[in-house]
């Protein structure tokens, strides 16, 4: 499991390595006198780390509101007024509750293993909003056991010390700060709808071009058609695209479903991951599966929409998340009560609609 | 709350010289005349005169000020002349001056009702707090203009019989006393920098109040953060680890005070530059 952490992640030296195996004991030790039947978070290095921020966890538009149109001094006191009120549920709340279904399940499987999903609460908040925040997870009875509050200052540093392999956040200047530094991120939309989703198997939608895959063939769709495109990814089919920011979370996911094959529970894994792209499988769809072979990782379901929209199948797939890097895609799956994730990254974001966005805007 | 009926300042830090002079990077060729090498806590001594300089920009008669003494054991009467220029020459504001015997540390540092006692050297810093005196570790800050405290969550959020079981992973009798020590001494440091922090706003403060809490579980952290408030401190921001390795995130921080209680074998900081 050792790809799935950074190698400068790894203790600088004995002496280091000391301290954290002290720090470890000390929590292991406090975490089993507990009364409660709370497990212990798992060791970072091995777990898979998914930071959320607090407007993804829960919904705070309300008192977004207060802190925009009033100032922080009074946000804060609203805040600490309200301690005791648990929040209401945000886009990630789904799915962090679906990773906590895995961990039940993988904890069962292998009692002494780290190799977990770790969960982060990531937030910009001051520490006096914080009480509130953990008085919500007690509330929901949610295993996040760990959580960094910034008091204003950026949470990008602060990911990397974490180790994360997953931000989500609702502010995209900080999701766009985060691809740049390398670290998977995407910014959670809440869908129109509700829609009822799994709660005995996580559910994770990712688009394929400037997702799981660079976005190379993106740039020439955009600059020189369809038809240059198709000609394009037949021409190159055996040479892999390059990796996207998202390639390393599927990876994740993927060992984590080896685990599960390897007890013999491949047709009731908890986990499940489905492709859902607007190439199509005749013309371009061969490149795609041989780049993820090539990389040695399988996805459960992959769907070729050759260009129809996603919303509805979507609806049909009922993921946790979806992952994307085109907001009409975004909208279209909102739209239809799906819970999307924007992945600020790549051409797509100088486009809307197929129509680059400076020209549109000098047509206006 | 009326803050000038609590407030009973100045807040007193102490400082050892070895800490304020880099004494091992003198060599024989340097020249007798210079001012002594910087060491790691004169950046710290900035920070706290720039939050000196906002506190009495906001109100001239300000009490509650931060004062800084300095500590010599043990050194000859060249050294001594030596620490008084070096400190004019970096324009260090130092109250006071005490050139004392190794002996005579403790008691300096009591019979000057000292809030604080800052040094790199973990042992002085664990032989203060068994003595009742607040200590903490003078850690490996950087220059930013803002002086950053790291309260130990675990020390104030644990309960008596949590940290009693401790003993059972391989933590000595005396290092569960050090831990419990420094949370009696903690409070009264804390409640001064409380209303030292209340004097500025959430925003461009030059006073940032962190809590680490580096084993408890989400209830140690909320426990602590409740029971400072409760003594007036309102803190700026929180890490809950449960067990993840500290020093990454103490990279990120880079705190000038870091209180730490007696358990961690924090990173040698003699050999950090």
């Amino acid at each position: 499991m050792s790809e799935i952490k950074p190698k400068e992640a790894a203790a600088a030296d004995k002496k280091e390595a000391a301290t954290e195996e002290k720090d470890w004991a000390a929590a292991k030790a406090h975490f089993e006198n507990l009364k409660s039947t709370k497990p212990r978070p798992p060791k970072p290095i091995h777990a898979v780390t998914i930071a959320v921020s607090s407007r993804t966890l829960f919904d705070m538009v309300e008192e977004r509101k207060i802190f925009v149109e009033e100032g922080v001094e009074k946000y804060v006191q609203y805040q600490q007024d309200h301690e005791s009120e648990p929040l209401k549920p945000g886009p990630a709340f789904p799915f962090v509750k679906a990773l906590m279904t895995v961990n039940e399940r993988l904890r069962k499987l292998y009692p002494d293993s780290e190799e977990l999903f770790d969960i982060v609460l990531m937030t910009n908040n001051h520490a006096q909003v914080g009480v509130r925040l953990m008085n919500s997870i007690n509330h929901y009875d949610m295993t996040i056991e760990r959580f960094c509050m910034t008091g204003g200052q950026s949470p990008i540093g602060y990911l990397k010390a974490y180790m994360t392999n997953l931000y989500l956040s609702k502010d995209s200047k900080k999701v766009q700060e985060a691809i740049e530094e390398g670290i998977a991120a995407a910014t959670m939309f809440k869908p129109d709808v509700e829609t009822q989703l799994s709660e005995t198997q996580l559910r994770v939608a990712f688009d394929g071009d400037a997702v799981l895959f660079s976005d190379e063939s993106e740039i020439i769709v955009k600059q020189h058609g369809l038809d240059t495109f198709f000609a394009h990814e037949k021409q190159h089919e055996n040479k892999p695209l390059a990796q996207g920011p998202l390639k390393c979370f599927l990876e994740a996911l993927g060992k984590l479903q080896k685990k599960f094959y390897a007890k013999n529970e491949r047709l009731n894994c908890p986990i499940r991951t489905f492709l859902v792209t607007a190439r199509s499988a005749a013309s371009s769809g061969a490149r795609v599966l041989k780049t993820l072979r090539s990389w040695g990782l399988e996805i459960d379901e992959a769907l070729f929409l050759a260009g129809a929209p996603k919303g509805p199948l979507l609806l049909k797939i009922r993921p946790h998340i979806f992952f994307d890097d085109q907001m009409f895609h975004i909208e279209g799956a909102m739209e239809m009560g799906t819970i999307a994730a924007h992945v600020p990254y790549g051409i797509g974001q100088k486009y809307n609609k197929g129509k680059l966005i400076e020209a549109e805007k000098q047509q206006k | 709350m009326d803050d000038e009926k609590n407030c009973t300042g100045p807040l007193i830090i102490a400082l050892q010289y070895n800490d304020l002079f880099d004494l091992d990077s003198m060599s024989a060729s340097t020249n007798t005349d210079d001012a002594l090498p910087k060491g790691r806590a004169v950046t710290f001594i900035k920070a706290v005169q720039i939050v000196n300089e906002r506190l009495v920009e906001q109100k001239e008669t300000e009490s509650l000020l931060f004062e800084v003494i300095l500590i010599a054991k043990e050194c000859s009467e060249e050294i001594k002349m030596k620490i008084v220029e070096s400190v004019k020459y970096y324009g260090l504001e130092i109250g006071k001056f005490f050139f004392c015997k190794k002996e005579e540390l403790i008691n300096t540092l009591q019979s000057n009702k000292v809030k604080l006692f800052l040094s790199t050297d973990r042992d002085d810093v664990c032989e203060a707090l068994h003595t009742g005196i607040p200590a903490a570790l003078l850690y490996d800050q950087c220059d930013d203009h803002v002086l950053k405290v790291i309260i130990s969550g675990d020390s104030i959020g644990f309960t008596e019989d949590s940290l009693d079981s401790l003993s059972d992973f391989g933590f000595s009798e005396t290092q569960i006393e050090t831990f419990k020590a420094a949370k009696i001494c903690m409070k009264e440091f804390a409640v001064l920098i409380g209303q030292m922090r209340r004097r500025f706003g959430r925003e461009n403060s030059p006073l940032c109040i962190c809590v680490l809490t580096a084993w408890g579980s989400t209830n140690v952290c909320a426990s602590a953060l409740k029971t400072l408030r409760g003594w007036g401190l309102d803190v700026d921001e929180a890490f809950c680890l449960a067990g993840a390795p500290c020093s990454p995130i103490l990279a990120v921080v880079k705190p000038h005070i870091l209180w730490d209680c007696g358990l961690h074998n924090m990173r040698d900081l003699a050999t950090q530059s």
